[in-house]
């Protein structure tokens, strides 16, 4: 090839001004209007984000492993942090407690102690893997703009440390409610429905606002709120059935609700969740239809996060 | 070869890439009507643009088979980036389609999975994750790439002890480990010191000659030039050339300087016209002349400017020769138009030469004139190989021990 048609070629660059701000006319090989962005149906937005997870599950894992690695690295208390956590939100709670039985001149049993201690636990997991998941992404921002791999790992490794942390902080509660008077029975089968229904809220939760939180810097703010404050509208420190009759269902419409009182009441009470339970004042406790509504909504959730995270999280890299 | 084999691996069909400028509606207020315009169907009112909103990339299409390496140059915001993101699946096109398959080895910034408070063995399984390598694997290699690193020593030293060129060390050995299915390299055969450029020059050139499609993106013509097979000129989005790497360096080289014709600068010497002589088939070792037409304006003030003539490589921009009409002896002509006849050899490895002339001025110490540019396509020659002709003067000086010559093989 010689030069002279090497030179023919070559344009002069004018490098001053916005891109093509000069007139230059589309070519018209392709026409403006043919946007060929493709629209995935539901169903194949969802099969392929597992897809891209289960071939990624090695990055997940690494995640996962360096996120508790470095909170146990040049840390003071190291694991213990896993039990401090859900320690503060369990004595905030009997604090809480013990005023306003004073305050009533109720009395106040084991039971009700141990109760809260449970659900706290819950709580801290759920509180815990939020806050964590919700900055994942921005916080691993330079990954995200030079590396691709499936963004949903980063608040899915945010929900599994958090998950480490509180089996971590289980055990120890295990090990110190037969104190409480809390016997063994076969109610604590409920544990693995129950969990899994609130790792599933969780994670539904940690999608959703992970990916608000790249596009509107102020889904912190309201992630922030339910930190704070979505303690007093969900039955940790008090009970669903508080506020008797069937105002129970009011409270229990919050989907975190019915698990973390089917935790006290199959962990404390030794309550079988497939049975009513009514107390002597007509005032409903449980029905097995909370856990329906709850199972329900979150995997309702998780579907719902899960598509609009993988539909946006290709815009993740522009918009950071 | 089987069937896919010979498949394309990277390919780029009418991709179109749109960006906004400044802000991106990060608040309510502007995603409003953005949702409002789609709701309604409105199309883009011109150029498949809204306003504040720019093409990228438009209309982009190449294609990158086995064996082949494509290096995409061009200016800042030509594109380059973008057809990056968008081959490394990190950004989606708007409008058309981009793939590569297999496992896309990114040379592209190597440490970015690195977090300073894990060691760097930690640190070699994370990376390694993030770039698609699953554990048995890492492990397998784990040695290799300790090795390649030349870091054994701080394997276990958390990485934000770690130097500027330890750390990029050990990206780039994680990353040249990942033996991928398609490469595509950035900006990074510039890490560490001269020996581990070297190593890592010679592990991507193993890489390309292992019969994968490769995509180099680089300000460095020289790797281009040396690296791929073909080459992609991007400007301002838009294809200006796919064609070997030779014509599209050239092509860049001469779009960023000024055409052949336009003559510019308020110097009192002006250089109307270039003139090569015995240029129609050049070799190296062998001798051209170049004639410079000039002029001088009459109010201007000749004493302090002289004529200058410089060979630039097109292959690399690097400029390999400089002289100056200092060498007449004489200062130039106060009025008129005189010409200066240049002889110069060329001795110079084969490749494409830009020969440019200016007027510089020693008052100001700039060049107050630019004049025109003619190419000179030097072809290899017999007298010598190598970037620079020495001149060798051999003798053979036969000693009697050794009279008995050895049989010719």
């Amino acid at each position: 090839m010689s030069v002279g048609d090497a030179n023919a070629r070559a344009v002069p660059s004018k490098r001053q001004g916005p891109p093509y701000s000069d007139g230059t006319p589309l070519p018209r090989d392709v026409e403006p209007d043919q946007v060929s962005e493709t629209r995935a149906s539901i169903l194949g937005d969802l099969s392929e984000l597992v897809r891209e997870l289960i071939a990624h599950r090695e990055l997940l894992f690494q995640l996962t492993r360096r996120d508790m690695r470095i909170r146990y690295k040049q840390a003071l208390m190291g694991v213990g942090w896993a039990i401090i956590m859900p320690l503060v939100v369990i004595l905030s709670g009997w604090v809480l407690r013990i005023a306003f039985t004073r305050l009533a001149n109720a009395p106040l049993d084991s039971g009700i102690m141990a109760g809260i201690a449970v659900k706290s636990v819950g709580w801290a997991f759920f509180v815990g893997a939020l806050g964590f998941g919700t900055a994942s992404i921005t916080a691993n921002l330079s990954l995200v703009t030079k590396v691709y791999f499936p963004r949903a790992v980063l608040p899915l490794a945010s929900v599994a440390t958090q998950i480490a942390d509180g089996s971590i902080a289980a055990v120890a509660l295990m090990a110190i409610l037969p104190f409480f008077g809390v016997s063994l029975s076969w109610a604590l089968l409920w544990l693995i429905p129950l969990t899994v229904v609130l790792i599933v809220l969780t994670t539904a939760a940690a999608l959703l606002f992970s990916c608000a939180n790249v596009f509107f810097r102020d889904a912190r703010h309201l992630v922030q709120l339910i930190l704070s404050f979505g303690i007093f509208f969900t039955p940790v420190f008090f009970d669903a059935s508080a506020f008797g009759g069937n105002n129970t269902w009011i409270v229990m419409l919050n989907p975190l609700a019915p698990v973390l009182e089917g935790l006290r009441l199959a962990v404390v009470a030794g309550q079988d969740l497939a049975v009513p339970l009514v107390a002597p004042d007509a005032t409903l406790i449980w029905t097995p239809w909370f856990l329906v509504w709850s199972g329900g909504a979150s995997v309702v959730l998780l579907l719902l996060s899960s598509v609009i995270f993988h539909r946006a999280e290709f815009k993740f890299a522009e918009y950071v | 070869m089987s069937a896919s084999r010979t498949e394309s691996r990277v390919v780029f069909e009418h991709v179109w890439k749109k960006f906004r400028y400044g802000e991106v509606h990060d608040r309510l207020r502007d995603a409003i009507p953005a949702l409002v315009r789609r709701l309604a169907g409105r199309t883009p009112p011109d150029d498949g643009l809204w306003s504040g909103e720019f093409w990228a990339l438009r209309d982009v299409s190449f294609a990158v088979a086995p064996g082949e390496a494509l290096g995409i140059i061009g200016p800042n915001g030509a594109g380059k980036s973008t057809a990056l993101k968008l081959l490394t699946r990190i950004l989606r096109p708007t409008r058309g389609q981009c793939r590569a398959t297999g496992r896309v080895g990114a040379l592209i910034e190597v440490a970015a999975g690195f977090h300073p408070d894990l060691t760097g063995r930690e640190n070699i399984f994370l990376q390694g994750a993030i770039m698609g390598m699953p554990r048995h694997e890492t492990e397998r290699k784990f040695d290799r790439i300790v090795e390649f690193s030349g870091i054994p020593l701080f394997i276990d030293t958390p990485v934000k002890r770690y130097s500027s060129g330890m750390h990029a060390r050990l990206g780039f050995a994680i990353a040249a480990h990942l033996d991928p299915d398609v490469l595509i390299v950035d900006e990074v055969l510039s890490v560490g010191d001269a020996s581990f450029q070297q190593k890592a020059f010679t592990r991507v050139k193993e890489l390309v000659g292992s019969g994968i499609p490769v995509v180099v993106v680089s300000h460095q013509l020289e790797a281009v030039a040396s690296l791929c097979t073909h080459a992609l000129l991007l400007d301002r989005g838009r294809v200006r050339m796919h064609g070997s790497p030779q014509q599209c360096i050239t092509a860049y080289l001469h779009g960023m300087a000024p055409p052949p014709d336009a003559v510019t600068g308020e110097g009192a010497v002006r250089i109307e016209g270039l003139e090569l002589r015995g240029t129609e088939e050049v070799r190296s070792g062998e001798v051209i002349r170049a004639i410079l037409h000039c002029t001088v304006r009459p109010d201007g003030w000749v004493e302090p400017e002289t004529i200058v003539l410089r060979i630039r490589s097109a292959q690399t921009g690097e400029c390999v020769f400089e002289t100056s009409s200092d060498r007449l002896g004489s200062t130039l002509p106060a009025l008129g138009a005189f010409e200066i006849d240049a002889e110069l050899q060329l001795n110079v490895p084969a490749g494409v030469y830009m020969l440019e002339s200016a007027v510089w001025d020693q008052q100001i110490g700039r060049s107050s004139f630019t004049g025109p540019i003619a190419y000179i396509d030097v072809r290899g020659g017999d007298e010598f190989t190598g970037p620079v002709q020495m001149n060798p003067r051999l003798t053979l000086t036969a000693r009697e021990d050794s009279a008995t010559p050895r049989m010719p093989r």
